[in-house]
């Protein structure tokens, strides 16, 4: 028995009848397994997306906790991803009480928060973002393909890196465009580095230099 | 975000940093959605780590952006 938390995402356009009636479906899945629990159902509402998914704009946010086998997973999961209605879900293990708040329903409110917030950071707001932009490596290492599977990882759980399969596309095509861009400015630079090298010890063997130079150019 | 010598969440005795508190993540983002290294953030390892995991999740969820500002 684990504890795990569940967020949905619905298509906004749906009444809260049918989100209800969903949430009830899914659940049953749930508490088919013995000794299965739902600990706290959340409703966010509705909120805008930070990026449209299937086009749309706005998702109705739900988030859930619940106690059950991990063998209870999966077919509770099929079920989320056959709803069409159902934009994103994510299954992650739970790390505590749902009792906190947070921040996220009223936009107003949300607003004010982060004004309050940075407010007093504001004179450093660019510094920082001069230090983002400058420092591709670092980005790299935070950005890593992976950022679904480390959270699996962390929690010990297959059915996490299941839901989180298709994000990991989405991640991974995102990540690799920005990689290579990187990897090719550095290359770039590197070769310059070997040729210039090269072109020394050219000088001093002669006519072998040239088959050298080849060589590096392939690798 | 300044460049900080200690790390925040540290200081409040973070145990777990939520993914779904999308007021928090965007913090650590750079203004094209970019995670802010910890060169900046100022933050400890654990706290990084976490911290990652915990954006990861929230653009998943469409909470914080992948790219800020891209609109196709």
């Amino acid at each position: 028995m684990r504890d795990y938390e569940v967020v949905y995402i619905f298509k906004s356009a749906l009444g809260t009848e049918d989100i209800d009636a969903r949430l009830q479906r899914y659940h049953e899945k749930i508490l088919a397994a013995e000794g299965s629990e739902i600990t706290a159902v959340e409703h966010w509402g509705k909120r805008q997306l930070a990026y449209p998914i299937d086009r749309n704009e706005n998702g109705y946010y739900v988030v859930a906790q619940f106690s059950t086998e991990p063998g209870a997973l999966p077919e509770f999961e099929r079920l989320l991803k056959l709803d069409d209605e159902v934009l994103r879900h994510l299954v992650v293990l739970s790390e505590g009480e749902l009792a906190v708040p947070i921040s996220l329903g009223d936009d107003d409110e949300d607003d004010d928060r982060r004004r309050g917030k940075r407010a007093d950071a504001d004179s450093d707001d660019t510094a920082a973002d001069d230090a983002g932009s400058d420092d591709d490596d670092d980005e790299d290492d935070d950005s890593d393909d992976t950022a679904a599977d480390d959270a699996g990882s962390d929690d010990d759980d297959d059915e996490d890196d299941d839901s989180d399969d298709t994000d990991d596309d989405d991640d991974d095509d995102d990540d690799d465009s920005d990689d290579t861009a990187d990897d090719d400015d550095d290359s770039d630079d590197e070769e310059k580095a070997d040729v210039a090298v090269v072109d020394v010890e050219e000088d001093d063997s002669g006519a072998d230099g040239d088959e050298d130079t080849d060589e590096e150019d392939k690798d | 975000m300044a460049y900080r010598k200690v790390c925040r969440f540290c200081e409040k005795s973070v145990a777990r940093i939520d993914y779904k508190d999308a007021g928090v993540l965007e913090r650590y983002l750079t203004d094209r959605g970019k995670i802010l290294p910890r060169r900046a953030t100022g933050n400890c390892a654990r706290h990084q780590r976490q911290l990652g995991t915990a954006i990861k999740r929230g653009r998943f969820l469409a909470l914080v952006p992948y790219i800020e500002g891209y609109y196709g």
